[in-house]
């Protein structure tokens, strides 16, 4: 059955028809056309196509699309400032957080959301709140010190935006 | 080749991000059973439209392959759950989806065989065959020592597992203009080119494969399967782009696994340890059909199960076995862990057995000097490795009773037979193709980093290119951890070539020179040898009174020759050890009797989670190689020496004798 959905993605508000049955990962994929949320198995296990509605992770295999009607959804396209790498985004490279990168997109909207609720997490923390993100490559350690790593990169960019408007 | 900007920021190009005018989607409507009789098929294409045999499957390929093979559907018998039966389209995926429906199968079930055991007793699963035996060989020499103190027997057995990439399979397959083009998520382009061919029936001219970013593979990716064919021939029948993506279920249904293999080992050894023979019987789950890697897996077992060892007497007899399972594939390091796994098993149980430390015996059989096995395989001098690893990895820093499993492996990588590439020049840039096809090691970074100092010029100048056999014209693939080792020489030989060339056009070699002509060579660059290596691995890990293991600590020490990009081959070995725990501790595909598959998804196949990490600790040894850039194999060692390490520090840490993989926690408390 087709429904209308509306949501902001990204900051972009969206108007769709949409299949009532169809998953919120293939309406960002397939309809919205954003094709860095990644599907990875097909029992909510992977975390490949983590993505943020309404400011907390949500594996978006979980979700319809009409459930998601109304809400404010970001995906890996939206952290990006034009060409300007989120802090997320550039301690994954530095720390070499990915091999084959086809977990990261939900590895990063995973820390995205974890270093919105807390600052300075510890490893065991972190390696909670990644416990639904399965990597086949890299045995995590080089996620974790990549998201080690972004907390201390947003701390100092935190820091240089107080220094600025001092 | 997109790289690591391109992967944080959601722009690598996978095979499921691919979208074509008029493409259809592809759904393979599969055998419920492990065993049945196909009365009739309605709707779909099914066997009657497209009935040819398995060609080409890439890694382990030996060309001696007797089958039977399997043929693209299923036609009066189904032999695994989940072989395609027919294949029906649609639009989208979710109108494709819908159409499985509109097929009908009359299914008689019959009683599968789904263990080596009833393989062995019962009669043959195909009519053409005598028994379920594939192919038998015997390797070294039957012996019978007289003055041995020790006689040790024991059986082990590792279950099979999927490779379970995030990405699983896919491809799109379009024909146009009397050209059958295919994009795909692979390890070789080439493997997957002669598979097409033979499947459809095409000369060579008329299949052009191309490369795309791949999420990861161990194996998975590297040759022919029955769908790659189906969606070629659709796109032939229906002139229109064809795309199957692998479900997750799918993958673990109808992917080959890797593993499934039973060794019953006795040695022979004296009352210091030294072992003077080694009888085995290994015996390969080779699932439903031959012409696939199984055929080739117990022989490659038997010729390696001495590992880095001088054993004067082996015999082995090593046999594949049918089941009603999906064709055995490899999985990282394919026949390398399952010989290891076996004779590491039967050192610590002789130290057990005599008292003395597992190392100590360990440095008693190592090899002094070049050693020739009875079973034919040639290893270097492996002593004074495995005295540097004892004290690299700390293990005499130990104290009772906290005692650490250890681990000595040779690798044999599949170095042979040399890899294919291009390099061309032009515009002041310089493209390079590969045979062997990335899945997550990263080669842009050793191309790069290689012609860099050949040529002396800006490594930003220098890019990889996606593989397709067009621009290629031989190439072998990416797997045996051979491709930094052999693709690595390949472009260092082309880049000599063309350096000497320019010498003898211009008087002298200078980076300005190349920037500013137009040069192309390509080459398939043999290598015939295998560069064996050396690695250890010391593990230790807790029991708690449920069963469950928690692994402290993985501590790894591999000659790698010389590292060419220092964090990757870090990354491939932290990555490498974690499937090695995996193996170890948690993944299967399993069955019941009936036949019906138990392993539903990714998380029951086991795939461990980032709270199950240890502390990892990477040292290597550099003993550069033959080759120019001096570089050895890698990517398989971790699967090699984790399991037998860590297997050993359960044992430590539980008192039960640990004999197959997955250990179970019902099996330590049981
Ligand atoms: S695709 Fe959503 S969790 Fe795997
Ligand atoms: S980098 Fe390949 S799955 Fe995580």
């Amino acid at each position: 059955m087709e429904r209308k959905v509306n949501f902001n993605i990204n900051g972009k508000k969206v108007d769709l028809n949409i299949d009532s049955r169809e998953l919120l990962v293939d309406v960002i994929r397939d309809h919205i056309t954003l094709k860095g949320t990644r599907i990875g198995c097909d029992t909510s296990n992977c975390g490949a196509c983590t993505v943020i509605v309404n400011g907390k992770a949500v594996k978006s295999c979980t979700m319809l699309g009409v459930q998601a009607d109304g809400k404010e959804i970001i995906t890996i396209e939206g952290i990006t400032q034009g060409e300007e790498l989120h802090p997320i985004q550039k301690a994954f490279m530095e720390r070499h957080g990915m091999q084959c990168g086809y977990c990261t997109s939900g590895m990063i909207m995973t820390a995205y959301w974890l270093l919105s609720n807390r600052k300075n997490p510890s490893d065991e923390e972190i390696k909670r709140y990644f416990s639904g993100n399965l990597c086949r490559c890299t045995g995590y350690q080089d996620i974790i010190d990549s998201v080690r790593h972004a907390s201390e990169l947003m701390h100092s960019e935190e820091e240089k935006i107080v220094v600025e408007q001092r | 080749m997109r790289s690591e900007k391109e992967m944080v920021t959601g722009r690598m190009q996978y095979i499921d991000d691919i979208v074509m005018d008029g493409m259809l989607h592809m759904t393979v409507v599969r055998s419920p059973y492990s065993f049945a009789k196909i009365n009739a098929i309605r709707g779909g294409l099914n066997h009657t439209d497209f009935n040819s045999e398995m060609k080409s499957f890439g890694e382990g390929e030996t060309g001696e392959e007797t089958g039977p093979g399997e043929t693209m559907f299923a036609g009066s018998h189904a032999f695994y759950a989940g072989q395609p039966v027919a294949a029906v389209f649609g639009k989208t995926k979710y109108e494709s989806e819908d159409n499985a429906d509109s097929v009908e199968v009359d299914y008689e079930p019959l009683k599968p065989i789904m263990n080596l055991n009833d393989s062995l007793k019962l009669g043959p699963v195909h009519g053409s065959m005598k028994s379920n035996v594939l192919k038998r060989t015997l390797l070294g020499k039957e012996f019978s020592i007289a003055d041995s103190h020790i006689d040790l027997s024991d059986s082990f057995m590792m279950e099979r597992i999927a490779t379970n990439p995030i990405e699983g399979r896919g491809l799109v397959c379009h024909y146009d203009d009397n050209k059958l083009n295919v994009w795909i998520s692979g390890q070789s382009m080439h493997s997957i080119k002669s598979g097409l061919c033979g499947t459809l029936n095409l000369p060579p001219d008329r299949v052009r494969v191309f490369h795309v970013d791949t999420g990861g593979a161990f194996g998975l990716k590297g040759g022919m399967y029955p769908e790659y064919a189906i969606a070629g021939f659709a796109s032939m029948k229906y002139g229109k782009p064809v795309k199957w993506i692998e479900t997750r279920r799918e993958h673990l249904m109808a992917s080959k696994p890797g593993r499934g293999v039973r060794g019953d080992i006795t040695i022979s050894a004296r009352k210091d340890g030294k072992i003077l023979g080694l009888k085995g019987k290994v015996l390969v789950d080779a699932g439903a059909f031959g012409g696939s890697i199984a055929e080739f897996s117990p022989r490659f077992i038997g010729y390696q199960i001495t590992g880095p060892y001088a054993i004067g007497n082996v015999y082995v007899d090593a046999q594949a076995l049918v089941t009603n399972k999906p064709p055995q594939g490899p999985y990282r390091g394919a026949g390398r862990p399952e010989a290891s796994f076996l004779m590491e098993r039967m050192i610590d149980r002789l130290a057990d057995e005599t008292g003395l430390d597992p190392v100590d015996i360990r440095l008693t059989n190592a090899a002094t000097e070049p050693f020739k096995t009875p079973t034919g395989m040639t290893i270097p001098e492996s002593r004074s490795f495995l005295q540097d690893a004892i004290r690299e990895l700390g293990y005499r820093n130990f104290r009772k009773p906290e005692r650490p499993g250890f681990s000595f492996f040779a690798l044999l990588p599949a170095s042979s037979p040399g890899e294919g590439a291009r390099i061309r020049c032009s515009e002041g840039k310089v493209k390079v193709w590969l045979g062997g096809n990335t899945h997550g090691q990263g080669h842009e970074f050793f191309v790069k980093s290689l012609l860099s100092t050949e040529f002396r010029i800006d490594p930003g100048l220098i890019t990889l290119e996606y593989a397709d056999t067009d621009m290629l014209e031989k190439g072998e693939g990416s797997w045996g951890s051979r491709s930094a080792m052999v693709g690595g020489n390949a472009i260092i030989e082309l880049a000599r070539r063309i350096i000497k060339r320019i010498e003898k056009e211009e008087g002298h070699y200078a980076p300005e020179i190349l920037l500013d002509g137009e040069y192309d060579e390509q080459d398939f660059v043999s290598y015939k040898k295998t560069l064996i290596s050396y690695g250890a691995n010391l593990v230790t890990a807790d029991v708690d009174t449920y069963g469950n293991v928690h692994v402290k600590e993985c501590r790894s020490y591999y000659d790698v020759g010389r590292a060419l990009v220092p964090h990757m081959v870090r990354g491939q070995i932290i990555g490498g050890c974690m499937q090695g725990i995996g193996q170890t501790l948690y993944e299967e595909i399993s069955y019941s009797e009936d036949g019906t598959l138990l392993t539903g998804s990714i998380s029951d196949a086991g795939l461990p989670t980032a709270e199950k990490i240890p502390e990892f600790t990477v040292k290597y040894a550099e003993n550069p190689s033959e080759f120019p850039h001096g570089a050895k194999g890698l990517g398989e060692s971790p699967t090699i020496g984790v399991p037998t390490a860590l297997a050993r520090a359960i044992e430590l840490a539980s008192g039960k004798r640990i004999r197959n993989t997955p250990v179970r926690p019902d099996y330590l408390i049981g």
